[in-house]
């Protein structure tokens, strides 16, 4: 009977009950609730299910996930050492046409505009008392691209990476609501009711030289985000070239599935008690939203500029697409510009500044490594 | 991890945008420099003009018309209504069609990133 007790005792004393804190509790919550967001209302379902479930798991106490060699501690590794957002961009690039953006070359000064919201969240944060590597990791939201979000708080504020992700997840599934007011109070009815022309074909030489010459300019210039931008454009290349169809289909479909299981329970297994429920974390998501704001407003703005110098041929509405967030922020675009006026699709226009986002978001990136690394 | 180059938000924010422009500015430069070494653009007008000058333009067949009016008065029905309303099938221009397929295409896309 004693060693029955005893035994008992043991099991107890090994039970994560013991060491079971309010912190776990309250994440376990905060979990559950991602889950309902993801599963109940459809916010980015693919990407905030793994990472509210992962969040579940990393408050079980004693599990040893960051200690003892398992799955867990593999998935943990691909998140430090950065090796998750490349592979993600490999699937990225694979889906990407970056025809819309060669037909109009413009559109890329668009997605440099929108960029400002990275830099108004990265001034915010230093005036809230951040250091400079973690405003610069938490400007990055403003960037609305989950992948290099990731990548640079990992080099910049590992320490954060749990709330930037769930901020920038979070605010890029909220695009539909965000974007609108934004883009209706900066433009007139005359603004966004202007019909675009229809964008030139773009050949097949083009469309093969962009992304060779895209990766050797970027990476002779910004070295940090080669991986980065190197991935995205090989992805791309595979897409392009007509005769690597297996390639590009798993890159676009099997590998960014399975890469996004891992990187987003891995995200998620980085939201423990006692990293994620700081006062911090409430300053990251208010500066989540500016960066949002400032960034559609920057957009919208520029593509005022553009209107004016282009006789009114530029939709304004085009430029908040430029703050990434592939493809929902081209279809706010689209969304908008057809209640102006019916029979107007700024769609494909949209998705030039939309995929110049992607490539200025991992530019701005890659600038700030350089500097503040 | 080194010393950061400044520790001054605007200077950041003001050397980031400038380099961000720039990179973006000159990415749209060799776009337009890829345009216009572009060998395969000056084939292809040639061929176009070859072919309008060799040879008449095409006309649709009566057996492509008439397997297109079936599937028209076969999706007409589909929907309710009779064949017989069918005053004339003629061809619209515009790229209303086009557009609506890929707004579908991206509509139906999912969120990866």
């Amino acid at each position: 009977m004693e060693a029955f007790a005893v035994a008992l005792q043991a099991v107890w004393s090994d039970s994560g009950f013991t060491a079971f804190t309010i912190g776990n509790a309250i994440m376990m919550l905060v979990g559950i609730v991602l889950l309902y967001l993801a599963i109940g209302k459809g916010f980015e379902p693919l990407l905030l299910s793994p990472i509210a479930f992962g969040c579940i798991l990393a408050n079980f106490p004693k599990t040893g996930f960051e200690t003892d060699p398992g799955v867990m501690q593999v998935i943990l590794y691909g998140i430090h050492h950065e090796i998750f957002p490349p592979l993600i961009f490999l699937g990225v690039g694979a889906m990407t046409d970056f025809g819309p953006l060669i037909a109009n070359p413009k559109t890329l000064l668009l997605g440099a505009a929108a960029q400002a919201g990275v830099f108004v969240a990265l001034i915010g944060a230093m005036l809230l008392g951040f250091n400079v590597q973690e405003a610069g990791a938490i400007g990055i939201i403003g960037g609305a691209d989950g992948p290099t979000a990731i990548y640079l708080t990992v080099k910049l504020a590992p320490h954060l990476l749990g709330a930037i992700a769930v901020a920038a997840y979070s605010y890029m599934s909220l695009v539909p609501l965000i974007q609108p007011p934004l883009m209706m109070m900066f433009t007139t009815k005359k603004e966004r009711e202007v019909v675009m022309e229809q964008l030139r074909p773009v050949s097949k030489f083009e469309k093969l030289v962009f992304p060779v010459a895209v990766t050797i300019v970027v990476s002779l210039l910004l070295p940090p985000v080669t991986a980065l931008m190197g991935m995205l454009m090989l992805g791309n290349l595979f897409r392009e070239s007509g005769c690597t169809e297996r390639l590009s289909d798993t890159s676009q479909n099997a590998l960014i599935n399975i890469v996004t299981i891992f990187l987003a329970t891995g995200t998620g297994l980085t939201m423990k008690a006692d990293s994620f429920l700081t006062y911090q974390t409430i300053l990251i998501i208010c500066l989540g939203l500016i960066a949002f704001a400032a960034g559609t407003i920057a957009g919208v703005l520029f593509g005022k500029i553009m209107y004016l110098f282009t006789g009114g041929k530029v939709n304004p509405l085009i430029g908040s697409a430029g703050v990434s967030a592939v493809p929902m922020a081209a279809r706010v675009s689209q969304v908008v510009g057809q209640k102006a006026n019916p029979s107007n699709f700024l769609l494909m226009h949209a998705m030039g500044p939309n995929v110049a986002g992607v490539i200025g978001t991992a530019v701005a990136a890659g600038t700030m490594l350089a500097m503040l690394k | 991890m080194g010393q950061p180059v400044t520790t001054n938000p605007w200077m950041i924010a003001l050397i980031n945008m400038t380099v961000v422009f720039g990179v973006l500015y000159f990415l749209s430069l060799i776009i337009a420099f890829i345009q216009f070494i572009d060998p395969t653009k000056k084939k292809a007008s040639k061929v176009e003009n070859n072919v309008v000058t060799t040879e008449p333009a095409p006309v649709a067949s009566v057996q492509d018309d008439m397997q297109i009016i079936a599937v028209i008065a076969a999706a007409i029905s589909a929907y309710g209504y009779s064949p017989a309303q069918i005053a004339c099938i003629r061809r619209k221009d515009g790229q209303a069609w086009a557009q609506a397929a890929r707004v579908e295409a991206v509509t139906v896309r999912n969120q990866m990133f």
